[in-house]
């Protein structure tokens, strides 16, 4: 059977060799040596494109793309053109030509590869997996190849056309700056498949390798001039530049990139210091518990349990440890709960997106701090503006991945702002110098243009937006983006201006003010349920930093107001009774009905009270994030076991409902924090504040099931609204009932 | 026609045995002597706390309380896969409602008003 199989072709046999006459006569080994064109090299060319064109996307194969990769296209024929013509692209019409027609087949061939599974077939997924390595080879060829500098050549390409005046340009010269933008998009967002193989060395495509090259070859220019002047020279780019600038940051470490070489490696060896010592505490941990004898020297002990039963357990690790013969009689169960099926949400692909950190080189960190201090000073503004504009009219280049990057990268370009403010200041504090005021003069305008009442109502609107359709990950760029504005604008409260101050107050004003941001950040914290990690951080963080800052504000500002908006109670009134046919009277009485709704939304303003709002984060539903977050606590940083050990105090101890607290999970999980094991590091700085707490959290517990030993039953669940202030407080809620 | 369906005849009767029902931790089980009862039972007659100075070993006393009880409720069930389980069972109406019964044995206040009644 399997051979009958076999006999049916991968790849269609036609379509196979005609591709390679035509890759065999584009060119070749000359006779000196070097790379010779063929004598229809453009004809060949432009017919590989219609194959591609025609045969791939008509038929909705992958047949062709394989083809040029098993005929070694790329790195055979269309590199060693444009390096072989790369000083006459500009002068010489007809390389021109010949360059834009590599460039042709190169952005297509390097196209990202997602398999869309509504338009997929067998075919797309037979050639996927060569096609995905084919192009990490390509990347590989772009940015490793000696004889020309490849991405500047393709640079070179545009630049006539970019030179042009916008207004003059052709449709021909738009197309070709685009065709250029998206080939370096490509380049730079292509990264190793996960899952398989890797061939050659992982450094040469790393995203260091890219920013060296963007460096190296002038790439990092022609950004800045096209984004600083966006919006008068370059309209439709912006999207493309948008994207770059995404795969180009994504994962880095905005505060690292900041800071200074000596104080980024000694923060390396301390990082490097933790983790041997948080190592050495695991294994520690691993041998009090370890077997001191070999493995068959077969000690078996008896559990005595209530009427006269005993339970067996074997291994020596559990002589004379009572707690530890706990643990393994649970241990060595063989059934496990069958998790939720379904799609996981959690993937490597989603976290990939932005929450998986990328290290750099200290070349790729040097050039891409210098990329990123030149693009703030010049065209963040600029680019960032055009940018909302666009997402706003919907424009028809703006797809809905550009929303979310357009968030992230705010964040981390604020977050890049923030750290190099910090690290100036921190110079001129050092060296005492009075011109240090005019350093610190550069005011926040730099950043200006996302920091408007446009930008957070956009903001609004798409974290609503996100919320509503479930789209996690854009919801998680969402929060990220606000967390980093709130965190912004208080550096600016700070700041040595009164005028940056005055404006500091204003924005927080203006962020709360509206009370439905208020609830949409609880309704955030409230609805989380397997979003992954990066979400939960994100997440946990958003609600610590937006009660903290909403805390100070409120007590500065004793009258603040916010604005509800609320459906005002329905008023019957009867419907007049239209004379015409019935269906037209429905329809009347429809939209009626609709028009007095919206109506009756109405919007009154009203006082803050924090403490009202502070005490609606304290619900099971929020514990129960928090302990979702709590439970990755070993892989937490310092800061985020602060933030849990905040809320968790705030909610056992602040506003005294410690009863959503008292459940069995969470105990055990507070316990095993402390006690192991797999426990905190108890050399860690954060150990000792969390044990204060779960030791005073645990005497408050035990005292509570023994004034009321109703608890014990109520510790297995989540506790109900009916009982809850019961069971707090051992006495009921006196009902003030309204009249 | 006479012979297929001799054939049909001939054809041995398969029985197909019934795999034996796994049991399940679901609100019966938990309601049943063995269940929430037990575990009141046992936390009021031997549940014993030494109090300050001594949290952790009281929790300690307790978790594994709730370890045993649960090991012979359910013993398939690891203890964390256990407590979830019972955890989403708290959400059911019936489960609901004995919490509330339970409550209210408890309260002083209650059993005052009914031992006046009396």
């Amino acid at each position: 059977d399997w051979v009958e199989r076999d006999v049916v072709p991968l790849v269609d046999p036609e379509a196979r060799a005609h591709v390679y006459n035509l890759v065999s006569a584009v060119g070749g080994a000359g006779d000196d040596g070097g790379y010779a064109l063929g004598d229809d090299a453009l004809a060949c060319l432009k017919d590989l494109k219609r194959w591609l064109q025609f045969f791939e996307n008509k038929l909705n194969r992958r047949d062709v793309a394989r083809c040029m990769a098993e005929a070694n296209l790329v790195k055979g024929d269309l590199l060693p053109i444009l390096a072989k013509i790369s000083d006459k692209v500009t002068t010489d019409k007809l390389k021109h030509r010949i360059a834009i027609a590599c460039l042709e087949l190169l952005v297509p061939l390097t196209w990202p590869t997602e398999i869309d599974p509504s338009s997929a077939t067998v075919n797309h997924h037979r050639h996927g997996p060569y096609l995905q390595l084919a192009q990490i080879g390509y990347k590989r060829g772009v940015l490793q190849y000696d004889a020309a500098k490849i991405l500047q050549t393709t640079v070179r390409i545009a630049l006539p056309s970019m030179l042009e005046p916008r207004k003059e340009r052709t449709v021909r010269d738009e197309a070709i700056i685009r065709i250029v933008l998206y080939f370096v998009r490509n380049i730079v967002m292509l990264s190793q498949p996960k899952g398989l193989p890797a061939d050659g060395d992982e450094a040469e495509i790393s995203r260091s390798a890219a920013i060296d090259a963007c460096h190296s070859q002038d790439i990092f220019q022609m950004l800045l001039t096209i984004s600083s002047s966006m919006g008068d020279e370059f309209v439709l780019q912006d999207v493309v530049v948008l994207e770059i600038l995404f795969h180009l940051v994504k994962g880095v470490d905005a505060e690292k990139l900041f800071m200074e070489e000596k104080k980024l490696s000694t923060k390396n060896t301390e990082e490097l210091k933790d983790l041997i010592q948080k190592e050495k505490a695991m294994l520690a941990g691993y041998a009090r518990h370890a077997p001191t004898r070999h493995n068959r020297f077969g000690t078996m002990i008896w559990v005595k349990r209530d009427d006269e039963r005993v339970s067996t357990i074997s291994g020596q690790d559990v002589l004379g440890k009572a707690q530890v013969s706990m643990q393994k009689m649970d241990k060595t169960k063989k059934w496990n709960k069958p998790r939720n099926r379904g799609p996981r949400k959690d993937d490597e692909a989603s976290r990939e997106e932005f929450d998986l950190p990328v290290p750099l080189t200290s070349s790729g960190r040097k050039h891409l701090k210098a990329f990123v201090e030149d693009f703030l000073d010049s065209s963040f503004n600029p680019l960032f503006i055009h940018l909302r504009r666009a997402i706003e009219r919907e424009e028809e280049r703006v797809e809905s991945r550009h929303s979310r990057q357009y968030f992230y990268l705010i964040s981390w370009f604020l977050r890049a702002e923030c750290a190099r403010r910090r690290q100036i200041k921190e110079k001129f504090a050092k060296s005492n110098d009075p011109t240090a005021i005019t350093a610190e003069d550069e005011s926040f305008g730099l950043i200006a243009g996302v920091m408007n009442q446009e930008t957070f109502i956009l903001l609004n609107r798409f974290m609503q937006r996100s919320m509503d359709e479930k789209t996690w990950q854009d919801l998680n760029a969402g929060m990220k983006c606000f967390t980093q504005i709130l965190h912004t604008v208080q550096e600016m409260s700070e700041a040595a201006l009164e005028e940056d101050q005055e404006i500091a107050e204003n924005i927080q004003n203006r962020i709360f003010y509206e009370e439905s941001t208020h609830e949409r950040i609880i309704a955030i914290l409230r609805g989380y349920k397997d979003q992954g990690f990066g979400y939960l951080d994100a997440c946990t963080e958003l609600s610590h930093v937006f009660l903290r800052m909403l805390e100070r504000y409120s007590k500065q500002n004793l009258d603040l107001q916010v604005r509800s908006r609320r459906r005002a109670r329905k008023k019957r009134k009867v419907p007049v009774q239209p004379e015409e046919g019935e269906e037209n009277r429905d329809d009347a009485v429809v939209s009626e009905n609709e028009e007095l709704q919206e109506a009756q939304r109405t919007t009154s303003e009203r006082k803050f009270d924090f403490a009202r709002f502070a005490a609606k984060f304290m619900n099971q539903s929020c514990v129960n994030t928090f302990v979702s977050f709590t439970r990755f606590y070993n892989d937490l940083n310092v800061e985020q076991l602060k933030r849990a050990h905040r809320f968790f105090y705030k909610v056992a101890f602040k506003v005294d409902m410690s009863v959503f607290l008292y459940r069995v999970d969470i105990l055990q999980l507070f316990n095993k924090m402390i006690k192991g094991p797999e426990g905190l590091d108890p050399d860690l700085p954060a150990f000792k504040e969390w044990e204060e707490f779960v030791k005073h959290f645990f005497r408050t517990a035990v005292k509570k099931i023994q004034e009321r030993p109703e608890l014990v039953v109520e510790m297995l669940f989540s506790k109900i609204n009916a009982t809850t202030y019961y069971l707090q407080h051992g006495y009921d809620k006196e009902v003030v009932t309204r009249t | 026609n006479a012979a297929s369906a001799d054939a049909a005849i001939d054809e041995e009767i398969k029985i197909v045995k019934k795999r034996q029902p796994i049991p399940k931790l679901d609100a019966p089980l938990l309601l049943s002597p063995a269940g929430i009862p037990k575990l009141r039972r046992i936390s009021k007659d031997r549940l014993k706390f030494k109090g300050k100075g001594h949290e952790y070993s009281d929790v300690a006393r307790l978790l594994n309380t709730y370890q045993l009880w649960l090991d012979d409720l359910y013993p398939r069930a690891k203890f964390a896969d256990a407590l979830t389980i019972i955890e989403k069972l708290g959400h059911s109406k019936q489960i609901q409602m004995m919490r509330k019964v339970w409550i209210e044995e408890g309260k002083p206040k209650a059993t005052a008003e009914s031992d006046e009644d009396i």
